[in-house]
């Protein structure tokens, strides 16, 4: 039986689409939803590392991020609770594909809700882009949310 | 995400005229007047010239990546100029710098900024990427430099 339905988002347009269709889910599987925003913490030490960035810009970056992770978990809650789906929204920092997938195993995830994943810019992409990561170690099943129209058709319909 | 999505052969300039930083930086914002994505030029310089005085963005390897998310533009913007003669940037290594890369986001595009730095950093570690990008002689040589290289 499905219970748990969780949703990765990072605050794109193709994130509000996978929050959306999550959303729906829940309701209509009657499953609990938990929606997760990653701070990545680990490309800002990368730019550190590289000397791009010096500290001060990188805590600059990495509160400014808080807050528009904030400011898109309070956007998809209401958008949950306007639809009577019971939600827990989780703002969490550091490699965004190791925190998911924790986060996955520790609310014992059924299904996992992303965005449309853009076709990789080379084959050592594979290796840096969090979303792949993601796909390939989920231990649950994964949607990937592709049809945008029908979604927001699907989200607008349900009362 | 891919380095040409936005890098684009007419904001690469192949024999800047600036001598010097904050010429440099102004040489590369012009270029990038014409994409309509920068609405306040001088505001945009400005935020770029205080993060300079942060400390420098010349990273060494004859590379400089003057950044900054600002208001006065309204999407990821990047610009390429390659000095010949070379410029200091008051470089970690003490070196001149070749090869500058000029980027500004708006704030709400900080995460395809972020990892667009992120993914232009690496390339850079690649000693082959910027022998060729110093090599390359006209903005389309330049761009399919940076396609190659996305590809391997």
């Amino acid at each position: 039986m499905i219970k748990n339905i969780l949703v990765s988002v990072s605050g794109s347009p193709d994130s509000l689409m996978a929050a959306k269709y999550a959303i729906c889910l829940a309701r209509v599987m009657q499953t609990k939803l938990f929606i997760v925003y990653v701070i990545d913490s680990k490309v800002l030490c990368e730019l550190l590392k590289s000397r791009i960035f010096v500290e001060a810009e990188a805590r600059s970056y990495e509160r400014d991020l808080n807050q528009q992770g904030e400011v898109f978990l309070a956007r998809a809650k209401k958008m949950a609770e306007s639809k009577r789906v019971a939600c827990e929204t989780f703002l969490l920092k550091g490699s965004v594909s190791d925190e998911v997938i924790a986060k996955i195993n520790e609310v014992g995830a059924d299904i996992l809700v992303m965005g449309e994943m853009k076709e990789l810019s080379s084959r050592s992409a594979i290796f840096y882009d969090e979303g792949e990561r993601i796909f390939r170690k989920s231990p649950c099943s994964v949607v990937m949310v592709k049809n945008h129209a029908m979604v927001e058709n699907l989200y607008k319909e349900m009362e | 995400m891919k380095l040409t999505d936005f890098l684009r052969p007419e904001f690469c300039v192949v024999d800047l005229k600036a001598n010097n930083k904050e010429a440099a930086i102004r040489e590369l914002a012009s270029v990038l007047l014409p994409s309509g994505k920068v609405n306040n030029k001088e505001d945009f310089i400005k935020h770029i010239m205080e993060r300079e005085r942060l400390g420098s963005t010349g990273i060494g390897n004859r590379v400089a990546i003057p950044h900054a998310p600002t208001q006065s533009v309204n999407d990821l913007v990047v610009a390429f100029g390659r000095s010949v003669n070379g410029i200091d940037f008051q470089s970690l290594d003490g070196d001149e710098v070749n090869l500058i890369f000029l980027l500004g986001t708006n704030p709400d595009n900080l995460g395809i900024y972020l990892k667009f730095l992120a993914g232009l950093s690496r390339l850079l570690n690649n000693r082959q990427f910027r022998e060729e990008f110093m090599a390359a002689n006209s903005p389309a040589a330049i761009i399919e430099v940076l396609k190659k290289h996305e590809k391997s």
